[in-house]
């Protein structure tokens, strides 16, 4: 929010630049589209011996004859009526096929983001306090395995160690919590470093303030320290750092989803993508882009609510 | 009234007692999150796994012997011109939504298969010169054609071409692919797309067709999940979170088959095998014999024991070796041979002037163009084929694309190398890759002989004449040095032990599940 602003206007001004991200975010997919060879008639046709009139004919029934501002025009109306329409691929309409898969999606995410902040407060905190001894670099270890190792192998060795080996979780489909647990694990391992070291950063600095030196020498025990003077003002930095990770999860969510054998967003779009499916292409890339829009609103408010500074209007008005 | 309950529960527990039970339940693992699986729509062969047990077809293939066995249909004809079938159907028969199977039933499922707004990607095509069908009586169906196929009874035995109730098409519309009703020995219980789906027995299932081995479904409950991750196949089937497994990498394969609880059910699948399409259009690919060079300087036997740890056998030619009229002599070509190879490239005037390693001609170096998916081990096996070719002097551009981009290379003919492998019972899906006009010519051979043979076959109807003329279609393939023929392809499908009675259909990929009994 600018100094200074009435809330309306903010409002407004969100909503305004949301419109535009939205619209940018699909002309992106639709420009991207155009640009990527491959013809979406012949991809569905190909392979099944239709003779080239019967693939021609299909292309002007999807629209692809006309010239691309038409298509692009057409791309956009359809939004504006609230239909997402058919997809090319299954003939089901887009809106049900996305409305099926997003309620995992959204399961996974939230679970996967809980497990990376908790994961990575603790390992940035540890690695904090003990600064410069062998928990420190421990922590930090593990939080830069967690940056550097690809999902699809963490994810692997969580299903060979807890699934096969112990048989604590299982290691495919959803169901009850127990299902969600690998998923959720691999993905927040893979965004706790990150997190650990902004919070380690976060940390080394306000320990250095004076007011902690004052509230330790009162006599207040660590762990109230850490969570009223350390961590309540290191806290906007860290909900802003995960809400930016929110699009590296969706796309972690793709591999996660295909190692867990789990339905979802992330493997529609992948479908979407290598179909070129156009209208579930569209469906895809809006409701990803409001989710995304919703998730930095939502941090915006958290982050101002954390920290009174964002809050306050400036002397004088 | 409590008594009276009892009494009704008791009876009730008596009655199941009589009826023949299906018991136990297993997990089957698809091996890709299938693109849409409405068998008329779709295109998908997984698809089938499920849902070659959810409807019923005319006709069966009998995976033994290659013939056509009663099916919905109890017995058919065909005209003496080959293009009228008439099939006389079964009575009795009921959809799982208790709608009557009939004459008018076989009608609108084909009136729907066909039409054009379907956008069918599979069925529609199968049918080929399809013109109309006339229902004669409740029970009797007559199909027309505009000219004679002898594919037709090999379509007719596949799902994408199975019997789905009419009032449950026009009930359910757009989202029909998830309330499929078929009359199958198992009915589609709940589909929840790329979770699971689950299948449980038709308790008025009282046929099956001859393949069969019961009347009846053995398994109370089947859920199929999708394991699209090659890497979690096997720890799937060893953490017991399936049952059946399809696709299982072969290096976990050899593993598995050492372990007791779990066996491997390898099954080749007739079709086209791997092979990579050589471009006859493009230099240097234009010269014969540079292309027959390519295949005797592949030591094809060497990929399939590293890739496939030798559970694929080599393929010779076009078909794999269990498609109807498969010739083994095609064997006799190319054997590895990479000193015929070199003279071959000397004799076409590829020579190592520079001393690079590299051939060339006239100050060009012997470069192809060699594309690749991300699918069946192309990443490995064209890694060993660009090394043996190395060593012959051969450097190899390798670009990795996805199947449209693949497409449109192939359309603009800017390929040298690019592969394929499609699965199909009938040697008719030769016309898909090698007939002058086929959307899938990746060769881009323009071979009016061979066109004439592949247009005559469709519409021979005695097998033997039909085997005489693709034998002679497949030699032609393999003189002309259209393909680098790879491996045939088999499914290893991984089962754990206490599942029994696991048996697939003539196209090797669907399993006939009515049979599949689980020990608890």
């Amino acid at each position: 929010m600018l100094a200074g602003e009435p809330m309306l206007g903010y409002v407004g001004r969100r909503l305004l630049e949301a419109a535009l991200v939205l619209w940018l975010a699909i002309t992106l997919a639709f420009v991207a589209m155009q640009l990527t060879p491959g013809d979406p008639a012949e991809t569905l046709l190909a392979a099944s011996g239709a003779s080239p009139e019967e693939i021609d004919r299909l292309r002007a029934d999807m629209g692809l004859d006309d010239p691309v501002p038409v298509q692009y025009i057409r791309y956009l109306t359809g939004l504006f009526r609230g239909d997402l329409g058919i997809s090319w691929l299954q003939r089901r309409p887009v809106l049900s096929m996305i409305l099926e898969q997003l309620p995992a999606t959204a399961e996974l995410a939230v679970a996967g983001i809980w497990m990376g902040t908790l994961l990575g407060i603790f390992l940035g905190l540890l690695a904090a306090i003990y600064r410069g001894t062998w928990v420190d670099s421990l922590a930090t270890t593990l939080s830069v395995l967690g940056l550097s190792t690809p999902v699809f192998w963490s994810g692997i060795l969580m299903i060979l160690l807890f699934s096969v080996h112990l048989r604590w979780f299982p290691s495919s489909g959803r169901g009850d919590l127990r299902h969600l647990v690998l998923p959720a694990l691999t993905l927040g391992f893979s965004l706790s470093g990150s997190i650990a070291r902004l919070v380690r950063t976060q940390v080394v600095e306000v320990f250095r303030m004076p007011y902690i030196l004052a509230a330790q020498a009162r006599g207040i025990p660590l762990w109230r320290v850490l969570l009223m003077h350390v961590l309540r003002p290191a806290a906007g930095p860290i909900v802003a750092l995960i809400a930016l990770q929110f699009g590296f999860l969706l796309g972690g969510a793709v591999v996660t989803e295909s190692v867990f054998a789990r339905q979802g967003l992330g493997r529609l779009a992948v479908q979407a993508i290598l179909w070129r499916d156009l209208p579930l292409i569209r469906g895809i890339v809006i409701t990803g882009a409001i989710i995304y829009l919703l998730v930095s609103l939502l941090a915006d408010f958290l982050h101002a609510w954390l920290d009174p500074r964002l809050r306050e209007r400036p002397a004088g008005q | 009234m409590r008594r009276l309950l009892l009494f009704l529960l008791l009876a009730a527990a008596l009655a199941t007692g009589c009826t023949p039970r299906s018991e136990g339940r297993i997990v089957y693992g698809l091996t890709l999150n299938p693109t849409g699986i409405d068998p008329h729509i779709n295109a998908s062969s997984e698809l089938g796994i499920p849902l070659t047990s959810v409807y019923d077809t005319l006709v069966y293939q009998d995976p033994q012997t290659g013939g056509f066995v009663p099916g919905l249909a109890e017995r058919w004809e065909v005209s003496a011109d080959g293009q009228v079938y008439t099939f006389y159907l079964r009575r009795g028969v009921k959809f799982h939504d208790g709608t009557p199977f009939n004459a008018e039933a076989v009608r609108f499922n084909l009136e729907r298969i066909t039409n054009p707004d379907l956008a069918s990607q599979k069925a529609r095509f199968m049918l080929g010169p399809f013109e109309r069908a006339e229902v004669v009586d409740e029970y009797t169906i007559r199909i027309v054609m505009s000219e004679p196929y002898a594919p037709l009874l090999d379509s007719l035995s596949q799902v994408y071409l199975a019997m789905a109730s009419p009032a449950a098409i026009q009930k359910w519309g757009l989202e029909y692919q998830l309330h499929q009703t078929g009359t199958g020995p198992f009915i589609f219980a709940e589909f929840v797309p790329g979770d699971h789906l689950t299948l449980r027995p038709n308790p008025d299932y009282a046929w099956g067709p001859r393949v069969y081995q019961h009347k009846t479904a053995q398994l109370a409950e089947i859920e199929f999940r999708f394991f699209t991750d090659a890497a979690t196949r096997a720890p799937a089937l060893e953490s017991g979170e399936a049952d059946v497994m399809g696709e299982v990498p072969p290096l976990d394969a050899v593993r598995l088959q050492k372990n007791p609880n779990f066996r491997i059910q390898p099954v080749p699948i007739p079709g086209l095998s791997l092979v990579y399409f050589m471009n006859v259009t493009r230099p240097p690919l234009d010269d014969l014999r540079v292309r027959q060079a390519l295949i005797y300087g592949t030591d094809r036997q060497v990929i399939v024991s590293t890739v496939f740890q030798g559970t694929s056998p080599v393929a010779c030619g076009p078909l794999t070796a269990v498609t109807f009229g498969y010739d083994p002599a095609v064997c006799q070509f190319y054997p590895y041979d990479p000193s015929r190879a070199a003279t071959l490239l000397e004799e076409a005037g590829w020579k190592d002037t520079d001393g690079d390693g590299i051939r060339d001609r006239n100050g060009q170096p012997l470069t192809l163009d060699l594309y690749l998916m991300g699918w069946g081990y192309l990443p490995d096996i064209v890694q060993l084929m660009a090394s043996q070719w190395a060593q012959l002097g051969i450097n190899v551009n390798m670009q990795k694309v996805t199947y449209p981009e693949a497409l449109q290379i192939a359309k603009d003919g800017t390929h040298h190398l690019l592969p394929f492998s499609s699965s199909g019972t009938d040697p008719h899906i030769l016309r898909t890759f090698f007939y002058s006009q086929a959307r899938f010519n990746w060769s881009k051979v323009n071979d009016p002989e061979l066109d004439g043979w592949l247009d005559e076959a469709a519409r021979l109807f005695d097998r033997n004449q039909r085997a005489a003329l693709y034998s002679r279609i497949q030699n032609r393939i393999m003189e002309q040095a259209l393909v680098i023929p790879i491996r045939d392809y088999v499914n290893l499908n991984g089962v754990n032990n206490r599942v029994q009675g696991l048996r697939f259909d003539a196209q090797g990929w669907f399993p006939w599940l009515i049979d599949v009994t689980v020990q608890q």
